[in-house]
């Protein structure tokens, strides 16, 4: 069972509440489509500057394996306050741990709504779909 | 090894178009794919194509500086697939655009291509082309800092002669995906000492020798019909709009 603290996309991207922030990173089934168990296969991740504006579902940042670009999708709407400078030098951090090191960018959300999203029993089914 | 199975979820045989486009512009063919790829309701797309005038493109990542063929290649463009640069030259290019839930991409990335290099590897075997995937052995094509894509290989590659004969990328947005591939028919300036279709395919007209088996091969592979069609008036003018971007100099040195 993913982590039921926070909400998901069924494009594979996850959103939890931390404060007056969320935080956004991708899950451990992106990570294994993109890579198939080899953390070295990510090989580059462009993220939103601080201050960027997101709508929801907005398309804020792409991910390069090497054999192919996937775009990172918005959960919510907000403003980028913070980005993870860490994953942008070492995406490994990300393949070993996309739910706490591995996340993405920390945004200031337009509203604290998230009902429009799945948690992780919706997600667990959604992916339990794509695997079949 | 049993071959993983792309049939559709019905398991009937399915039905895609096959648009073929032959030495045609650059800005056309990437724009073309980009508006198969951001299209929804764009049924099964097979493309094959080649490029007038000779064209080099940019993975999407790749920084300008890092690939010193564009100071002598002509026509640049910047791909939306990842990976290395490629030189449109001598070449068939082909694309696959299908939903992301599609059995042919279902699953980690590294298998889609494993199911589409099967098919190639067994199209490649009629022609005499002793093709495999590449392992984890490094390849005599292997070269560092030309930027080029047949230069670097991955376990996943199609090489036959121990070098990299099959260059792909994809992209994956909104849901669906994008696939490129690129068997070379002879070598280019740009990728030396490469595997290339020279001398297994004849001289005067060696696509038409090979595009009809590859077709063959897809059709068994994938279960599936192909019919030959052409873009929709809405694709050409699709393509045409999303295409401009591809040669601007911003796209092209946004890295």
């Amino acid at each position: 069972m993913r982590p039921d603290d926070r909400h998901y996309l069924p494009s594979h991207e996850w959103v939890k509440t931390d404060g007056d922030t969320v935080v956004f990173g991708i899950t451990d089934f992106a990570v294994e489509e993109l890579s198939h168990g080899n953390e070295d296969d990510l090989v580059y991740c462009d993220l939103p500057e601080p201050g960027r504006k997101l709508t929801q579902g907005e398309t804020f940042g792409e991910i390069e394996s090497v054999k192919a670009v996937a775009d990172l999708n918005s959960p919510v709407a907000g403003e980028v306050v913070e980005i993870n400078k860490t994953i942008e030098d070492h995406l490994q951090v990300l393949a070993k741990d996309p739910w706490d090191k591995g996340w993405l960018i920390r945004v200031k959300p337009d509203n604290t709504s998230m009902s429009h999203l799945l948690d992780a029993e919706g997600y667990e089914a959604s992916v339990g779909e794509a695997d079949e | 090894m049993t071959r993983p199975s792309v049939r559709s979820d019905s398991g009937a045989v399915e039905t895609w178009r096959l648009i073929e486009s032959w030495d045609a512009a650059p800005e056309f063919n990437m724009g073309l794919d980009e508006a198969l790829l951001d299209d929804p309701g764009a049924p099964p797309t097979l493309r094959l194509y080649t490029w007038s005038p000779d064209t080099l493109s940019l993975g999407y990542f790749q920084k300008w500086a890092d690939v010193p063929g564009t100071e002598n290649a002509g026509a640049v463009v910047r791909r939306i697939t990842g990976g290395g640069a490629i030189h449109h030259t001598r070449e068939l290019t082909f694309s696959i655009v299908l939903p992301q839930d599609h059995p042919l991409f279902r699953g980690p990335i590294p298998l889609s291509y494993g199911r589409i290099h099967e098919a190639l590897i067994a199209a490649l075997s009629g022609f005499g082309v002793e093709a495999s995937l590449a392992g984890q052995a490094s390849l005599l094509s292997d070269r560092e800092k030309t930027g080029m894509c047949f230069h670097e290989s991955t376990p996943l590659d199609v090489a036959w002669g121990e070098r990299k004969g099959v260059g792909s990328a994809q992209r994956r947005r909104g849901g669906r995906v994008l696939h490129h591939g690129s068997i070379k028919l002879g070598s280019t300036p740009l990728e030396g000492d490469i595997a290339t279709l020279e001398g297994y395919l004849p001289g005067e007209n060696p696509i038409g020798a090979f595009a009809p088996a590859l077709l063959r091969e897809i059709e068994t592979n994938f279960a599936v019909h192909l019919e030959r069609s052409e873009p929709t008036n809405s694709e050409r003018s699709a393509a045409q709009h999303l295409g401009e971007r591809y040669a601007s100099p911003s796209f092209l040195r946004r890295r």
